[in-house]
């Protein structure tokens, strides 16, 4: 690295990005045959940008969100921090924030300490910490729940909080996971909506992995989508939709919308053969109609 | 039960994702009593054909021991206060070989942990151990404790430790790796998962150890009493029998069910205490 490259390091706006993945690839050794998973992979995350990942199933999105933490090991290729390669031992860089479908709550903390646990593995000072956790699940409109176990919530409480939890220790870049995927419709938007509020307000890079295409066309600036098995990124699409960032039925409601989804679908080319693959097509045009 | 909708900027929750609702506090608690009530007739009914066959001949009262004979041995037990005395010891027995088998299983058990190696090494010696019968090893258990309270704590320890070990393991290995990485990503290094995540959420087996062994460290002591002893529930068990005092018998073996009964009751208080987000539903 040049002394240029790390002066960069941080700055808003600057030309380097937060997270950038170069010629990546994966592959697992199964029963003594080599399956590769991820091909070839190049992109970045650019600063304030919200980035969806589509792909068809298994085709590695959640290898790809591993190795990207450094949780994984990759073969070959680089991956990126403001610059900086990943640590080859596998230590996780700070200042990534990380979000499943499953909420992972530590059923044993109320909701508060939840939220708190970054907090205390990074040793900070617990009225502070008190002080951000609150504020954090006032925002997510989780007033009142502070001191309630995570089995008394509902699930999209139980996403409310995890996201708290990801975002307490103010991460640069958020990788998520399809965390939205199991809760249903109305609940999903809502959180949706918050979500990008939250992430937009705090200058925050979002690399969101996904299967719902109108999730990722309504949240994202950009939509990657990955070819199967071994991943490659096949085809990239800027969303430019006429509606604000964070209204979710404004998206879906917008001009361009449906064009952007019909587009990606065809690119995933999903095989239409069985009777349920068909079905799912035609309520998503009906939906949209 | 409404959600939180009072969020100053951001209106959340519906009523599609609202929280579960609580079981019906009435409804469980009048079926509790229910359950006491035929657990008591059951009782009832059985000691009364006991009674009833006992009274039928002098020989049949000889080898059974009717209720009334042993509530007599019990009554006098606990005014001369032997069947205190005995059910004392053993409890001291038991509680030691209890505590120290559990604490010296569960933490080798979740230390197994830490190291893939060290527990794939060990593995085989466990199988090994475990499959001891316990009363095997009661003859050098004597000849290297004596014949006093050690050995009997010796034995009641034996019984309880590669339990402990086994169940607090199979704890540790059942976290979830998706919550390790979650740990992992919010920047904690291996001694803060193994601290604020292993071991809570091995708390729930090592409960579900403690509540099994519970008895074996019973059975423990009482085979240690046994095999030599001048004190203990198990020593009048073995007396009293060798006498043909039948009614004796069982009313040590009363003592020796409520000295279980007690000891299962303080474990589960104790979950309770240090679980409490498990009640709260």
């Amino acid at each position: 690295m040049s002394e240029g490259t790390l002066q960069a390091v941080g700055r808003p706006g600057s030309p380097v990005p937060p997270l950038s993945v170069e010629h990546l690839a994966k592959a697992y050794r199964t029963g003594g045959r080599i399956l590769p998973v991820v091909g070839d992979l190049t992109f970045a995350l650019a600063r304030g940008e919200i980035v969806a990942i589509v792909g068809p199933s298994g085709c590695g999105k959640t290898t790809l969100l591993n190795a990207v933490c450094g949780l994984t090991p990759t073969d070959s290729g680089r991956i990126l921090w403001n610059g900086v390669p990943l640590d080859r031992r596998g230590r996780t860089p700070s200042g990534i924030g990380y979000m499943l479908q499953k909420d992972l709550l530590l059923p044993w903390r109320t909701a508060l300490d939840n939220v708190k646990l970054g907090t205390e593995l990074r040793g900070m000072p617990r009225g502070l910490a008190d002080e951000r956790a609150r504020a954090l699940l006032d925002q997510l409109g989780l007033h009142g729940f502070a001191g309630a176990y995570p089995a008394t919530l509902s699930g999209g409480m139980r996403q409310r909080v995890a996201l708290a939890r990801t975002l307490i220790n103010d991460p640069e870049v958020l990788l998520f996971d399809e965390p939205f995927a199991a809760l249903d419709f109305q609940t999903k938007l809502l959180i949706e909506a918050d979500t990008v509020r939250l992430v937009r307000d705090g200058g925050k890079s979002v690399l969101l992995i996904t299967h719902d295409i109108e999730e990722a066309v309504s949240i994202a600036d950009r939509v990657l989508v990955l070819s199967g098995r071994p991943t490659t990124v096949k085809a990239a699409y800027t969303i430019d939709l006429d509606c604000a960032p964070d209204d979710m039925i404004g998206a879906r409601e917008s001009a361009g919308f449906s064009d952007y989804v019909r587009q990606i679908w065809a690119d995933l080319d999903i095989p239409r053969t069985t009777v349920g693959g068909a079905g799912r097509g035609i309520s998503r045009a009906a939906a949209r109609s | 039960m409404s959600d939180a909708a009072t969020g100053p900027a951001t209106v959340i929750g519906t009523s599609r994702d609202a929280p579960p609702a609580p079981p019906r506090d009435g409804a469980r608690l009048r079926s509790g009593a229910l359950v006491l009530l035929v657990q008591i007739a059951l009782l009832a009914a059985l000691l009364a054909a006991w009674e009833w066959q006992t009274r039928q001949s002098p020989q049949s009262s000889f080898l059974f021991g009717s209720p009334s004979a042993i509530s007599r041995f019990l009554w006098q037990g606990l005014a001369d206060g032997t069947l205190l005395r005995d059910a004392g010891v053993t409890a001291l027995e038991t509680g030691l070989g209890f505590l120290i088998g559990n604490i010296v299983g569960t933490l080798a058990g979740l230390s197994l942990w830490y190291s893939t190696f060290v527990s794939r090494v060990v593995q085989p010696f466990i199988v090994a151990i475990g499959s001891i019968p316990i009363i095997a090893l009661a003859p050098i258990i004597i000849i290297w404790f004596g014949t006093g309270l050690a050995s009997k704590v010796a034995m009641s320890t034996l019984s309880v430790v590669v339990v402990a070990l086994v169940t607090s393991y199979k704890g540790a290995l059942g976290v979830d790796p998706d919550q390790i990485n979650l740990m992992r990503t919010l920047g904690a290094r291996k001694p803060q998962i193994f601290a604020k995540l292993v071991v809570p959420s091995s708390l729930a087996d090592i409960f579900a150890g403690l509540k099994l062994t519970v008895g074996f460290a019973l059975i423990g002591a009482i085979v240690g009493e046994f095999m030599s002893s001048s004190v203990g529930l198990g020593h009048a068990i073995f007396q009293a029998g060798s006498l043909y005092a039948i009614p004796k018998v069982f009313a040590a073996l009363v003592g020796t069910i409520a000295l279980a009964l007690i000891l299962t009751f303080l474990v589960g208080r104790a979950e309770r205490l240090l679980m409490p987000w498990r009640d709260r539903h």
